[in-house]
Parts: C-alpha cells; sequence; structure tokens
C-alpha cells in the first residue's frame, strides 16, 4: 500500500513528531517501499498462521514495593527539576 | 617501545588477568596503555565518544586495592569498552543520540556491574548507530565509525565503536547489544568473536531500550575463549529484568575444549539462493567453514527454513513498533536535551524532531504505522505471527540438527554511503542475523577468513536455547583454522 504525505503526517503526529513538507515527501516514497515488500507476509497460508500459536507472555517482576524517589543524579539529569518534580509548561489555565 | 602492559593488552584476556591478579603488572599501569590505545582509536576511527581516564584510573587503582586484598579476580585489570546505549554510572550515555546529550547513568548496567566486580576496568564508552538503529554506524549524531581494516568502509553496526575498539587493539573486550545482528555483524566486519546470548541469559537492565523482546547484551572479543570467558561473567539471573532465565548458566569455558565430533550441522540452504546474494568470496568462506567442521568429525548436511526470508519483514515490523513504545519515554521531560515551547504538546514534538536522527524518526514512524488503528492487524499482528511460525521452523530444524551454519552477513564491509540512500537494502542485509533473533536463539559470529580483497569474514553459528557451549566449541573449531585470530588490521592502534 502507498503512504502518501497525508498518511505520513498522521503517523508523525500519533509519533509526537513534526516533519518538514520535504521530509514528508522523502518519507512517503521509502516507507512506502519498505511496507509493500513487507506485503509478502501475507504470502503466508491462514491455515499456517491459525497454528502458530501466541508469544510466549513476558514473565512478571515480583510485586514488592521499592524506594522510588529519585536520587541526587535523576534530579540532575532532568532539563528542570524543582521541589522533587519535574517541571513543564503549564497544561492546565484558568481560561 | 612496548611495555609488559602492551604486550599483555596482544594477548588472551586470561594471561593479561593472570598478570594482574598475580601483581606481576599493576592494573593501573594496564589502564594507562589502554586509554592511551582508546584515545588513538577514538582520534583515527572515530570508536570512542568518550575515554574516561578519571573513571578508569579510579577503577583500576580499586583492583590493585583488590588484589592486594587477595581478591581472586578472572578479569582482574582487563580493560572493557562498552557501547554507549548501556550505563556505566557516572558516566554519559547517549546512544549516540542528541536527544540524551548531557544525560549521565545514575548506576551500572547489570552486565557492567558483573564484568566490573569481575575485575573489568570501563576506560570509554564506544560510538554506536543512533539507538542501535543501524548495520554500518553511520547514524550515530556524533560521526561515524571507521573500519580498522579498511578506513573507506564501514565497521558495522550498531555496535560499530565496540568492534573498532576491539579489532584495533585499544581494548581486548567490549560491550554491545544486539537487537537484530548488532554485535555479530560488526564482528564480522572487523574479524571479531560476537556473541549474541540465548534471550534472558544476560540482564537487559541498564540497556538504554529499543526493541525488548529482541534486546540483548553481547560480548565483542578477539578470540572465542576470550568470548567465552566473559559470557561465563556477564550472564545470570538478574531480579532487576524480569525476563532474565532463572536456569543456571550453562558452563562454557570448561568444555570449550571437548570436541564436535558427531555434531549435526545444518547448513542453511537459503544461504547459497538467489536471495541469499551473497558474494563470492563470503560463499567460498561458507564452503571451507563447513569442510572445516566436517573435517573436525560433524556430521554436516544441507538444512532449508524456507520461510526464513520472511525474517526481515517480521523483523522490521515488531522491532520498529516496539521502539515506538519504546522511544516514547523521550519527550524532554525527564531526561536529555529539551527544546522549550509553550505547551506540553509542542515541547514533547520539538523536543522529539530536533533531537532524533532521521533513521530513528523512520523507524518510529514505521512502527507507529504498524500499530496504528486499521493497520494493527495487516501488519504487526501478522508480524507476530508470522514471528511464532519461524520460532516453531526453528525448533523443527533443531530436531534433525545440534547448530545451523551461515554466513553472518551476506558481503563484507560495504564503503561509506554505499547503502544510505536506500534504508530497505541496508535493511535486507541483515537478511542471515534477525531470524535467530526473532526466536530468542543464541547465535554466535566467529571470523572465517579474509575476501580477496583482504576484509574479513565471518560465519555465524545458532543453536537452541543455551547451546552456548556447543556453539562456542563449533566456533573455536573454524577459529583454529581460518587464521585470522592474531592478525592485525592496517589501522590497529596497539
Amino acid at each position: 500500500m502507498k503512504l502518501d504525505r497525508d498518511l505520513v503526517r498522521k503517523v508523525a503526529r500519533l509519533a509526537a513528531l513534526e516533519l518538514s513538507p520535504g521530509e514528508e515527501e522523502e518519507l512517503s516514497g521509502q516507507l512506502t517501499r519498505i511496507v509493500e515488500h513487507f506485503e509478502a507476509l501475507r504470502e503466508v497460508p491462514d491455515a499456517l498462521l491459525a497454528g502458530a500459536g501466541d508469544a510466549p507472555p513476558t514473565p512478571l517482576r515480583r510485586d514488592d514495593s521499592r524506594d522510588g524517589s529519585p536520587g541526587a543524579l535523576v534530579a540532575g539529569n532532568a532539563p528542570e527539576f524543582s521541589h522533587g518534580h519535574f517541571v513543564v509548561p503549564r497544561v492546565v489555565s484558568r481560561d | 617501545m612496548p611495555g609488559r602492559a602492551d604486550a599483555l593488552l596482544d594477548g588472551p584476556v586470561r594471561d593479561l588477568a593472570a598478570a594482574v591478579g598475580t601483581g606481576r603488572v599493576r592494573a593501573a599501569e594496564v589502564a594507562e596503555t589502554a586509554l592511551a590505545r582508546a584515545g588513538a582509536a577514538a582520534e583515527r576511527l572515530g570508536a570512542f565518544l568518550l575515554v574516561a581516564g578519571e573513571s578508569a584510573r579510579a577503577s583500576a587503582a580499586d583492583v590493585d586495592r583488590r588484589v592486594a586484598a587477595g581478591e581472586a579476580l578472572p578479569l582482574a585489570g582487563v580493560p572493557l569498552a562498552v557501547k554507549d546505549n548501556i550505563h556505566v554510572a557516572g558516566l554519559p550515555a547517549t546512544a549516540g543520540s542528541r536527544i540524551l546529550s548531557g544525560f549521565v547513568a545514575p548506576d551500572h548496567a547489570t552486565c557492567v556491574e558483573r564484568l566490573v566486580r569481575a575485575g573489568a576496568v570501563v576506560v570509554g564508552k564506544t560510538n554506536c548507530d543512533e539507538f542501535g538503529m543501524g548495520s554500518s554506524n553511520e547514524n550515530s549524531a556524533f560521526g561515524p565509525v571507521r573500519n580498522p581494516w579498511d578506513l573507506s568502509r564501514v565497521p558495522g553496526g550498531s555496535s560499530g565503536g565496540s568492534a573498532a575498539a576491539v579489532a584495533s587493539g585499544a581494548v581486548p573486550l567490549a560491550l554491545g547489544t544486539d537487537t537484530g545482528g548488532s554485535v555479530r555483524q560488526p564482528a564480522s566486519f572487523t574479524g571479531l568473536v560476537g556473541w549474541k546470548p540465548t534471550y534472558g541469559r544476560v540482564s537487559r537492565y541498564g540497556l538504554v531500550a529499543f526493541a525488548s523482546s529482541f534486546d540483548q547484551a553481547g560480548v565483542l572479543a578477539r578470540s572465542v575463549e576470550d568470548a567465552a570467558l566473559a559470557f561465563g561473567i556477564a550472564a545470570g539471573a538478574d531480579p532487576r529484568d524480569s525476563t532474565t532465565l532463572p536456569s543456571p548458566v550453562p558452563d562454557v569455558m570448561s568444555r570449550l575444549g571437548e570436541g564436535v565430533e558427531g555434531r549435526r550441522i545444518g547448513l542453511l540452504a537459503e544461504a547459497e539462493s538467489p536471495e541469499g546474494g551473497l558474494h563470492p568470496d563470503v560463499r567460498a568462506s561458507f564452503e571451507a567453514a563447513a569442510e572445516t567442521l566436517r573435517r573436525a568429525g560433524a556430521d554436516v548436511a544441507t538444512v532449508s527454513l524456507p520461510r526464513v526470508r520472511l525474517a526481515v519483514p517480521v523483523y522490521y515490523l515488531t522491532a520498529t513498533a516496539e521502539a515506538s513504545s519504546n522511544l516514547a519515554r523521550f519527550d524532554g521531560v525527564r531526561y536529555g536535551a529539551r527544546r522549550e515551547a509553550g505547551t506540553l504538546a509542542s515541547l514533547y514534538r520539538e523536543t522529539r524532531s530536533a533531537g532524533f536522527g532521521p533513521e530513528v524518526k523512520r523507524r518510529i514512524l514505521l512502527g507507529t504505522f504498524a500499530l496504528s488503528s486499521g493497520y494493527h492487524d495487516a501488519y504487526y499482528g501478522l508480524a507476530q505471527k508470522v514471528r511464532a511460525l519461524l520460532a516453531r521452523d526453528f525448533g523443527e530444524a533443531f530436531r534433525d540438527f545440534d547448530a545451523l551454519l551461515c554466513p553472518t552477513s551476506p558481503e563484507p564491509a560495504f564503503r561509506f554511503g554505499e547503502k544510505t540512500a536506500d534504508p530497505l537494502s541496508m535493511y535486507l542485509a541483515d537478511v542471515f542475523t534477525v531470524p535467530p533473533s526473532l526466536a530468542g536463539l543464541p547465535a554466535l559470529s566467529v571470523p572465517s577468513g579474509f575476501s580477496a580483497d583482504g576484509l574479513p569474514i565471518g560465519m555465524q553459528l545458532v543453536g537452541p536455547a543455551d547451546s552456548e557451549p556447543l556453539l562456542f566449541r563449533l566456533a573455536r573449531v573454524i577459529e583454529a583454522s581460518a587464521g585470522v585470530t592474531g592478525r592485525r588490521p592496517p589501522a590497529a592502534v596497539a
């Protein structure tokens, strides 16, 4: 299938990426070529797929409580950190 | 004039560790020599993003104290290079990406912790394709790595810096990560042994996640024995990674000298097909490696895995889907570079758009597409089913064979820029390394010879889960007849 510029733009929005018109154009061509090649997977008969089984579930860690408070390096790695919290632009306003 | 440390750095890891462990040479002296070599490898090859002089000297001094106190350390004073997507406490970890500029690892990855506890000294962080996404090391935000065998060619990727660091003689051991071949393919391109463990055998704690159901830390070394020594130390269960295997680690070292008589080896028939696209020199090396195993008493025959050609589509749909989820965490809030913006949504978008390179964006988009509403079942869902089918195909092959042999890469190291214009051609070159990754199987690349123009060629051995003892033994047989180990590349720093 063709991934046209509109679809590339929609997927980029889902991925929180902004693309220039030139990037959209280039990626549309590249992703179309890649995805069309990958459609070879459709050659596998349904009957075989039905019997393929599922991937094994990921084992879970023990549900033990741990100290998750940020250490000095965690705070130091943050672009902005204040009073034990990561600082981001305001997301709620009175307006 | 070369000193004691120079000679030890060029020899087997166990001899170096024994010399430091018995006080014949100090870890501090070895570290100074390795730091000088790492500096040269950084300058000439771009192999290192950081040469960690201060921390390496402190770590070496600690090793000397522990040795003086009578502690037995199997890697006493052995210099180690660590790929920059693996955490080393107190050192930057960029994963080759601008979006992680300024990030400092809060603690050791488990695999690093285990090697350091055994006496290894981390001398630096190595260059890599951004977030481990690439097969040529041309996708690092901090510049390419050059192959010490031919500076006009790539060292492979994504662990290209680790490969160049070992191949050039800067260090005897390096850690890399292997999601779809990122340890094995660069090992093949640079004349090294590269081991990807059985999934779960080495902890992923402290690795910058790319595709969690594939990612494994692995070792690059000059010889099978050096890699086997590191295997026994790096592997093991870890409560911080629930996917690690609770079973005992197979003993590789004590069985390394056992023979391979009667072992059933399957030669991957699809490697010889037109789709395999084998370079004639790689084909000749494949045939020679098979003959070597036959002469050593192995029972060698051809085996077909007809669906193996679907492994590249399956890998690039599932691994990119996992990447699109894993890399969502890079949003400019908790770590790394941030682009200031008026709203939280625009902060995310601007930070990510400025911070990620083209290949990472391409893979995030491919993975997001494969997971998106309306396309999920036709792409990601289908790929997952075929993944299970491929794992079943391997299981059936291992009823008749103890291990499989195929080239690690269809061709020797290629030139810079040769594949960058066509991402699909770069992906298709992973045709032999991604199948075992999909099934979580152990795989190892061992040098098998040289091309006519002097480039190393590697063969890949694949076995069922936990078959590392056999894979290392088979690799040792090929290594012994290949005549690669011990040869120095033209751009060696030693």
